[in-house]
């Protein structure tokens, strides 16, 4: 009998077949699970049929993880109950919530210590009376979306500004249970069960076991989205988080919360030389322990910003830097009380006098408001460029925003942002580069004007895989693979860890229906 | 010119502690913040002041706490602060704190230009400025949205008005409130913040102020508090079926109903 969870794809779903990525796929049929057993009872009809699933949260990802190829698309939206609290004897709080809550409310929720508590346990009853007299908590993955549900974020283990410090979801995950191809389930307790070498072991919740071999290849040591997470010995709960969903349904998400900062000041320190800028970034890193981001926006998104405010008055009470400032730095301090975060702004002034900048050229947020305004002219970057490649997209519609996602090991973030100016400027090419200077991670945004700059600029895409490659970077540090990077995850890893990859894969869904065409094309499947 | 700022504390949520005697929220200095409309008062001050030279004294009527936000001022382009405490201070309606500020604002001498906010976010009165205007005898203008020209002498500014804009030409002394159309308020620089720690900061009381007992606080106070509460918002939608004419007829009843 069909499942009446499942849906035909007609043209009222017809949205859950794009992402932010702005990529267009195909399905015919769609499911909205509310719990885990609809979520089994839907994988299972698939699989016995045959079925490609592909997962969805809140499709904000920037690489097409979300779009099918075909198939079936089990979306975890309407999956989005808090389930639960534990406190430990440390005194550290861990939330339990389904695939589908999303950030932001959850961050409301932590904030506001207002938990809907009908359906909890004695245990975490318990746990929220400490919680409401505990020090304020916070969940500290930041990225730029918060509309993006948990499970979203653990599939792609996201990250964002605050990962300079704090680092990505990964570090923050203590447990997962995860649903498999066939509908067993699995629960993962971050300490309970590690690989043997590049061996691991699994037991399903239904007592049976999945023998897998690990890939051979040893991860960069930068920030890293770029295929599975794996290490010798390492915790079998690492190798979900960033897996694409090519390996199983996160269905529940355990979160480790921390405890918040009591002063958060962010700075935006202004270069007239974006020289000066990289050499502030070095030394700000190996000399100050309060900073949690560290970000860059170039000569080019300050320009891109000028216009927006300019010919948009919905940017209006937008904050604008002077014409003579190359580049800006942005530093957000987490101290525990204002004398600390007064002896990091000395520094910092220190700091940009030695590279050659005033510390006159600086604006602290030492209030909300105050921080809200410099994250809107951070984040006004990235969409006042979308919109920008729209305009011209209007024009000639092969023009797509080609945006690098590559981090390097620190040593090389000179070398890296040499490598980026020569060459577009080589080939002729517009662009804005901003993002996580902190971690050597910088999302370089080409922008076409013309079919040709559409073309130099794919060429020269790969080109920077390679080469990140050689430095021993990775082609993705937070956007993940998805379907538009498998070409960059081909270069980094070579075929051999890319043939390893799918065996993998096997291991827990021979057939390939879980999220095909993500991380890396299945064999036989025409490369699509 | 010498220009007067007058800053505000206002609790940074809606969620308010109201004492339930006097009916007046109390104030707590770790949840406050500067009233959003004093923030453009202040930049319009320190860019006035950046033109024609002169002073801007940041001035308050608050609890010792309001300290760190006068010090914000200063952080921001304020070169002084006074802040005007005492418990006798408590509970004051807008006469009382609008006569309370004028006696701190004489002390200070010749002051060329008062600008406030044109309003607090939290008892959004929009009384204070024109009050402190009739208290020190000097013209004023309210919703200023551009100032136009400046000079030692005179103002010529532009004010919202319900049907429009008005501009208007006024003698200084004067006293302009502002809206948030008039600037974008800066950011501090690192040595804004560093001036504010150690700037010049005031403290004065009623004595010092030389305050007639019977026109502060709540005993001046004409105004009485019965009652408050914070609204209640709520929105739910419907959905409206039928041809475009029934719909038109639903919602125009709809309308009358709400109104």
């Amino acid at each position: 009998m069909r499942n009446r969870l499942i849906k035909p794809l007609d043209q009222d779903y017809t949205e859950y077949l794009r992402d932010e990525s702005r990529a267009t796929g195909s399905a015919e049929s769609i499911s909205f699970p509310k719990s885990p057993s609809d979520v089994i009872s839907i994988v299972q009809e698939m699989n016995n049929k045959g079925i490609p699933i592909t997962i969805q949260g809140a499709r904000t990802g920037l690489a097409a993880g979300a779009v099918p190829y075909g198939g079936h698309i089990l979306n975890l939206s309407g999956m989005d109950r808090i389930l639960g609290m534990r406190c430990s004897h440390e005194g550290r709080f861990y939330v339990t919530c389904e695939a589908g809550v999303v950030l932001s409310r959850l961050n409301k929720i932590i904030e506001s210590r207002k938990f809907s508590t009908a359906s909890w346990n004695s245990v975490s009853k318990a746990a929220l009376q400490e919680f409401a007299n505990a020090e304020e908590q916070f969940f500290s993955p930041d990225p730029t979306e918060t509309s993006a549900t948990i499970g979203g974020m653990v599939a792609n283990n996201a990250s964002g500004a605050r990962s300079y410090l704090y680092g990505s979801t990964r570090d923050h995950v203590t447990a997962l249970r995860v649903v498999l191809c066939n509908g067993e389930t699995l629960l993962l307790r971050r300490g309970d069960i590690f690989a043997r070498g590049r061996r691991i072991s699994l037991k399903t919740e239904q007592a049976n076991n999945i023998d897998a071999q690990l890939p051979s290849y040893i991860m960069p040591k930068t920030k890293n989205a770029a295929g599975y997470y794996i290490e010798d010995d390492m915790d079998a709960i690492d190798l979900f988080i960033g897996s694409g969903g090519t390996l199983g349904i996160i269905t529940e998400i355990e979160l480790e919360l921390l405890t918040k900062p009591k002063v958060i000041w962010g700075v935006n320190c202004c270069f007239e030389e974006e020289k000066c800028a990289i050499d502030f970034v070095q030394a700000a890193r190996t000399k100050m322990k309060n900073i949690a981001a560290l970000e860059f926006y170039d000569g080019s998104s300050l320009e891109v910003l000028r216009r927006q405010k300019a010919e948009n008055p919905a940017f209006s009470k937008l904050r604008t830097v002077d014409n003579r400032i190359s580049s800006v730095i942005y530093v957000e301090l987490h101290c525990e009380n204002e004398e600390c975060a007064i002896d990091n702004l000395n520094e910092i002034a220190a700091q940009m006098q030695i590279s050659g900048a005033k510390k006159e050229d600086t604006s602290v947020a030492r209030t909300e408001s105050d921080r809200d305004s410099l994250y809107f002219f951070r984040h006004a970057i990235p969409e006042s460029v979308n919109m920008l490649i729209d305009q011209r997209k209007k024009d000639n519609p092969i023009i797509r925003k080609l945006a690098a996602d590559m981090s390097v090991p620190d040593r090389y973030l000179s070398d890296i942002m040499e490598m980026y100016r020569f060459t577009l400027e080589k080939n002729n090419l517009e662009s804005a580069i901003w993002g996580h200077v902190g971690d050597n991670h910088l999302h370089v945004n080409i922008l076409p004007k013309s079919t040709v700059d559409y073309e130099k600029g794919k060429a020269l895409y790969q080109k920077w895989s390679s080469e990140v490659s050689k430095y021993g970077g990775a082609v993705s540090a937070e956007h993940g693979i998805g379907k538009l990077k498998t070409d960059q995850l081909a270069l980094m890893y070579g075929a051999e860890h890319i043939e390893e990859m799918r065996k993998l894969k096997a291991a827990f869904d021979p057939r390939g229906l879980l999220c095909p065409g993500n991380l890396f094309t299945m064999e036989g499947d025409g490369g699509k | 010119m010498k220009i007067a700022v007058c800053i505000k504390q206002v609790p940074s949520t809606n969620e308010v502690s109201m004492d339930p005697v006097t009916n007046t929220i109390i104030r707590d200095s770790r949840q406050s913040v500067t009233n959003p409309f004093d923030t453009y008062a202040l930049e319009q001050a320190v860019q006035l002041k950046e033109k024609l030279g002169g002073e801007v004294i940041a001035i308050s009527m608050g609890i010792p706490g309001t300290e760190r936000l006068l010090r914000d001022a200063e952080s921001r382009g304020a070169d002084r602060a006074v802040l005007l405490t005492d418990r006798e201070f408590a509970g004051a309606d807008t006469l009382a704190t609008s006569y309370t500020l004028a006696l701190g604002i004489k002390q200070l001498g010749d002051v060329d230009l008062i600008l406030c906010g044109k309003m607090a976010v939290d008892g959004d009165t929009a009384q204070i400025g024109p009050e402190l205007a009739e208290q020190l005898g000097i013209p004023h203008a309210t919703d200023v949205c551009e100032i136009l020209e400046a000079d030692p002498q005179k103002i010529v500014c532009r004010k919202n008005t319900d049907w429009g804009t008005m501009v208007l030409r006024i003698q200084l002394p004067a006293l302009l409130t502002v809206s948030k159309d008039i600037n974008l308020p800066r950011l501090p620089s690192i040595p804004g913040v560093l001036f504010g720690l150690t700037a010049p900061f005031e403290i004065k009381d009623a004595n010092k102020l030389e305050a007639e007992p019977g026109r502060i606080g709540l005993t001046g106070s004409p105004t009485q508090v019965v009652s408050t509460y914070v609204m209640q918002r709520r929105s739910e939608a419907q959905s409206i079926e039928g041809e475009p004419g029934t719909q038109a007829e639903k919602i125009k009843k709809l309308i009358k109903e709400l109104l």
